[in-house]
């Protein structure tokens, strides 16, 4: 799929939310995490969500991504709306259409690289063949053709990042979610990271809602959100595909 | 398909290791337990199992072998009037008090008064021919090995039992009993040592019949008539089951050795579901990415619960492996071990089954996988 052009708009927005509240209790503690809160997110995009600790940024991820349920409101994801699948559903989503990066690689320690991403791909419903094609795939698109019959403990920091992001990325996903996916990566790495978000947003038009606090990863996005206190402090949108020195932030 | 329990099952085998050992040793004891018992108590059919009798004559309503009382010897005429049977014998029990040369003090003892012809029924397959021909020589007997310290005496020395001196040509092996020592003489020297004088004839007879096969049939057919006094057939496999289930469970050895296997299977479920839960409490994360990459919570539990098999599967193939070289063991040091298929299967069974509780209680845990929690 072509990525659309940045100054077109995009039709149909990928993820809704609309009206969406979300608390936590813990003990006899009630914390109103999200109140009332609408977003929508463009296809094709890079869309970074930053803010402080506790501002309610991952928890809008788990949301829009039908990782968790909202006590109120609407979440439309790809056309679907999430509050109405079942579990069954909502797993079936996931399959079809979501891929996850973490901030823990949370990568089987007895896997290959290849069979990390490989394994997710078995339960598509894929043949053998096809499921290795695309791994093969994901893994040179990656970088990590050359290392990818090794093991957690065989990998850095940064390549394991890369595997868990190819694991997601083979999947095709129409959305891709990730989780601080360079925090906990030194510069270079964490650069190279970003690289790939940035390019799998616009080569493969997939819609990448990341949430993080660093600032690198703000001169890559389309659009940056920041957040506080459940809500949306800015939402500014850099119609720059590559770097562009009057968008870094102070 | 990528074997993901496989391959954590070989990578991290020292996380799996606790569980395969737990499975192992539970399965082990409850061989060990079963051959013992079916060792032990077997030994009470030892007189039926160890003889090639296909049908048993005795006293109605005998619980055991070793409880028999006297039946009319005519009822020889009434067996080999059936076309189908092809020798009588009889077999008289004796119980008997030991006095030997060295200070014992009584020992009770099972005397068994059999045919010492070659070609005799009674412990045929219990008895080497060498030492069956010399019980033929008047007050001749013959002990176990292993009861040789018992009874305080070798080849060659002379011992009382019930007053009456016998002396000992033979020590055989494969002839323990339970609950007293076993004495096997002549028919004549055992009619002799009986000292109860309502004992006028046989305490059993047996029948060796043309075709064996035929025992249950034949044993229905002789039953049942009272011309002859008082007397019912078994079949010598019905026989030797009856005496087994006396000793298991009329003594309360059975429910004492169910009790037991009970126990044995809970320790080992509740070792190896704690291993298996912190096995997959250590991947919790891992699989809550799976999950929210939308691999289903079903196929996950697959993956814990074919962990769970391959734990039990090696567990018993350690197991089975102690087992034999332990049973070797206890043979060679004449301990009572019998395994049959039934005992084995049951072993295997109860193995894997402990096996797959300990899997499903591991699957529970995988609750805790769920992928919001990785979102911080």
């Amino acid at each position: 799929m072509p990525p659309a052009p940045a100054s077109e708009p995009v039709p149909a927005p990928a993820l809704q939310a609309d009206n969406v509240s979300k608390a936590f209790v813990s003990g006899h503690q009630r914390t109103q995490v999200l109140d009332g809160f609408s977003l929508s997110i463009d296809a094709g995009e890079l869309t970074l969500i930053s803010g402080p600790s506790g501002c309610g940024k991952s928890t809008l991820l788990a949301i829009l991504s039908g990782l968790q349920k909202v006590d109120s409101g609407r979440v439309r994801a790809l056309g679907s709306e999430l509050g109405q699948l079942d579990l069954r559903a909502l797993e079936r989503f996931r399959l079809q259409h979501t891929g996850f990066v973490f901030q823990g690689f949370n990568l089987f320690p007895a896997l290959s690289a290849f069979e990390q991403v490989e394994l997710p791909l078995n339960h598509m419903g894929l043949s053998r063949d096809e499921a290795r094609r695309r791994a093969q795939q994901s893994l040179e698109e990656v970088g990590l053709a050359h290392r990818m019959r090794l093991r957690p403990s065989e990998l850095s920091g940064g390549e394991k990042q890369r595997v868990a992001i190819a694991r997601a990325l083979a999947k095709q996903p129409e959305l891709l979610f990730a989780d601080e996916p360079t925090s906990a990566l030194d510069a270079a790495n964490g650069q190279i990271i970003i690289d790939i978000l940035h390019r799998i947003a616009h080569a493969h038009g997939t819609t990448v809602l990341c949430v993080s606090h660093d600032p690198r990863l703000v001169v890559h996005a389309d659009r940056v959100l920041a957040m506080e206190d459940g809500r949306i402090l800015s939402d500014r949108r850099t119609h720059a595909p590559r770097i562009d020195s009057k968008e870094i932030p102070s | 398909m990528v074997a993901l329990a496989r391959k954590t099952l070989v990578y991290e085998w020292r996380r799996f290791l606790p569980a395969m050992l737990a499975v192992g040793f539970a399965g082990l004891l409850q061989l060990l337990q079963i051959a013992l018992v079916l060792g032990i108590f077997g030994s009470t059919s030892l007189y039926i199992t160890g003889s090639s009798a296909d049908v048993w004559v005795g006293y109605p309503g005998t619980q055991s072998v070793g409880l028999g009382r006297a039946i009319d010897a005519d009822v020889e005429s009434r067996l080999l009037m059936d076309p189908a049977v092809q020798r009588v014998e009889p077999y008289l029990w004796v119980d008997g008090d030991w006095r030997g040369p060295r200070e014992t003090g009584g020992v009770s003892v099972f005397v068994s008064g059999i045919d010492p012809a070659a070609d005799g029924l009674m412990f045929a397959k219990a008895l080497s021919p060498a030492l069956r021909a010399r019980l033929a020589e008047p007050d001749a007997i013959v002990i176990d090995r292993s009861a040789q310290d018992q009874l305080g005496v070798d080849i060659g020395q002379t011992a009382t039992i019930n007053g009456q001196q016998v002396r000992v040509v033979g020590i055989s092996s494969g002839l323990r009993a339970l609950g007293g020592v076993n004495v096997l003489c002549s028919l004549d020297t055992a009619r002799r040592l009986d000292n109860d004088p309502t004992d006028t004839g046989p305490t059993y007879l047996v029948a060796k019949l043309r075709d064996p096969a035929q025992a249950e049939a034949v044993a229905m057919r002789l039953r049942g008539d009272t011309a002859f006094g008082p007397y019912t057939t078994w079949s010598a496999g019905d026989f030797a089951k009856l005496s087994v289930r006396y000793w298991l469970f009329d003594t309360g050895a059975g429910a004492g050795v169910l009790f037991l296997a009970g126990i044995v299977f809970l320790v080992g479920a509740v070792i190896t579901s704690q291993t298996l839960i912190a096995a997959v409490n250590g991947s919790v994360r891992e699989y809550a990415t799976l999950n929210a990459l939308g691999v289903g919570v079903g196929a996950l539990r697959k993956v814990v619960l074919e962990q769970a098999f391959w734990v039990g599967a090696l567990g018993l193939l350690g197991a089975s492996v102690l087992g034999i070289v332990l049973m070797l063991l206890a043979r060679s040091q004449d301990v009572p071990v019998v395994l049959n298929v039934p005992a084995a299967l049951a072993c295997i069974v109860l193995v894997l089954g402990l096996a797959a509780v300990s899997g499903l209680a591991a699957m529970r845990s995988l609750r805790r996988a769920d992928p919001a929690t990785l979102l911080r």
